[in-house]
């Protein structure tokens, strides 16, 4: 499988007034086209950090060193005007909380247009023609329409669909989701994550699915990387992380985790 | 039947908002629930976000007036308690809630806020504040050394034990969590369920336990509640509920709930 993005010993330092922190330390993680990646972790584990430093979004004051490759061209030490380009064309995102990701002042219309026509050059007819496909695209009724309301008209679900539509606009060849259903109940969930498998299938898309929950990743990723303060702890497919952990850490965290179907004695 | 510590019945909470035009919406929060809470039993009640759960809890916990129905508890109505009854049934009925450190009193010791309901109650604590915190800090498994420190000197999981510890500080009958461990981690998750475990069996009160993640229900409740849209649609035993579930909603948020592939569990647990 070619390899899509390339993450080799990346570190991530954070200057403290005790001296700096690194709160990635040599991760290392590739992923495919039509592959999906895992990012596991406990709060403070780094994996939103790891997420970060791939878009080049990271808060300023952070340093990194290692390597970022996404299509065999580095990332790390890009200037910020170049990896403007890079996120939308490219690598997209999407975070847990639509409503503070989308403007409440302008249609999500609007907002998915000025996504579009940031990289590329069209007449606003043509632009309005894409925003109305990619809203049916992440099953939105009545996208000429709905295109035209603000994001608090939206329901959550429906807010994260609109989300994943602006990110995947210009058909990035990374989609980056960072605890993308973290905030929306289970039935919700569902619909999100069938959504995601069925974006990826017809586009190939690569993705890097970033969560606390270890159940979601099982049914998302085939290949999972489990984080504990900010170090690699496991990385691996799927099944041998699940069935086979090599680390003590991602056993408790396996055994940590309710199950509905088991068989409880109170 | 006499061993019922919480009657419920016909629980109706209306919210009115006034829209543009000064136009009236009525919105039915919690609509015609009727449920019963035994004497040292867990019910969940569990249902996706805006089903009337928590306003549910609320009421319940005398936070909030119903517009209609009655509580009952310990063959008492108390559904318009006020004053020093209202006070009786505080001592009884506690509430852990899902952010500690919002719940939690930032500028007061670990001390004063275990104290604060006896303060309430004006009862003074045999053997007096300082031995009394100890205790209820060690029961909740926190460092009772740790008592003049603040909410923010503690992680979210052992805030979660010092908000648990409150609720315990008037020896109450009734314990509501409404969302107390979906803050959590899961490795903390788990130990804060494994602490409303022993507890309960240590001193044999109620809980109601109110959430949305129906694994961690199955972890501590006998019986469960599934409320939708302000209605409760099913209520019975954990295990029939969650086994052969009769309402098609309960069927959809079980069938929606992310599994790990019991193949990949089977084999992990074999291997060990």
């Amino acid at each position: 499988m070619s390899e899509l993005l390339v993450v080799e010993d990346l570190t991530v330092t954070f200057p403290t007034t005790r001296g700096p922190v690194d709160v990635v330390k040599d991760v290392s993680f590739t992923v495919g086209r039509n592959e999906t990646v895992g990012i596991v972790g406990e709060s403070g584990s780094g994996k939103s950090m790891t997420s970060l430093a791939v878009m080049g979004l990271l808060p300023p004051g952070a340093t990194t060193r290692g390597s970022i490759r996404l299509d065999g061209v580095e990332l790390l030490g890009r200037p910020d005007r170049e990896m403007r380009r890079v996120r939308g064309e490219q690598a997209s995102m999407i975070f847990q909380d639509p409503l503070s990701s989308l403007n409440p002042y302008y249609t999500v219309g609007l907002q998915i247009e000025e996504m579009y026509r940031a990289h590329r050059r069209c007449s606003r007819k043509e632009a309005r023609r894409v925003v109305v496909e990619a809203l049916t695209q992440v099953g939105i009724p009545e996208p000429e329409r709905r295109a035209g309301y603000y994001p608090h008209q939206f329901s959550g679900g429906q807010r994260q669909r609109v989300m994943i539509a602006m990110a995947l606009v210009c058909s990035p060849a990374l989609l980056i989701a960072d605890e993308p259903t973290t905030a929306l109940d289970v039935t919700v969930q569902a619909q999100i994550l069938g959504l995601l498998a069925g974006l990826q299938r017809e586009t190939g898309t690569g993705m890097v699915f970033v969560t606390h929950d270890l159940a979601v990743i099982s049914s998302i990723a085939t290949r999972v990387l489990v984080m504990c303060r900010g170090e690699q702890v496991e990385y691996g497919d799927a099944e041998q992380v699940f069935a086979a952990p090599r680390h003590d850490y991602t056993r408790m965290l396996l055994e940590s985790i309710p199950r509905i179907d088991d068989e409880v004695v109170l | 039947m006499s061993d019922v510590l919480l009657r419920v019945r016909d629980l109706t909470k209306r919210f009115t908002t006034r829209g543009p035009y000064r136009r009236k919406n009525e919105f039915t929060a919690v609509d015609g629930v009727s449920f019963d809470v035994r004497l040292g039993e867990t019910l969940a009640v569990v249902g996706e976000s805006g089903c009337g759960k928590s306003t549910s809890a609320r009421i319940v916990a005398k936070l909030m007036e119903p517009t209609s129905g009655t509580l009952e508890f310990d063959g008492e109505d108390i559904t318009h308690a006020a004053g020093a009854r209202l006070a009786r049934y505080r001592a009884k009925v506690q509430v852990v809630f899902q952010d500690p450190f919002s719940s939690l009193n930032p500028r007061h010791t670990v001390e004063r806020i275990l104290m604060a309901p006896l303060d309430y109650q004006g009862i003074a604590p045999k053997g007096g504040r300082r031995a009394y915190t100890r205790e209820l800090m060690e029961r909740v498994g926190l460092n009772p050394d740790h008592a003049h420190r603040y909410p923010a000197q503690f992680s979210g999981g052992q805030a979660q034990r010092i908000g648990i510890a409150r609720a315990l500080a008037v020896d109450p009958k009734l314990v509501i969590c409404d969302e107390a461990v979906s803050a959590l981690d899961v490795s903390v998750q788990a130990q804060i369920i494994e602490l409303l475990r022993r507890l309960q069996r240590e001193s044999g009160f109620s809980y109601i336990f109110i959430a949305h993640d129906l694994a961690v229900v199955r972890q501590l409740a006998q019986r469960v509640a599934v409320m939708n849209k302000g209605k409760i649609v099913e209520q019975g035993p954990c295990e029939e509920v969650f086994k052969a579930p009769g309402d098609p909603y309960t069927k959809t948020l079980l069938a929606a709930i992310p599994r790990i592939n019991p193949e990949w569990d089977r084999r992990r647990r074999a291997a060990r």
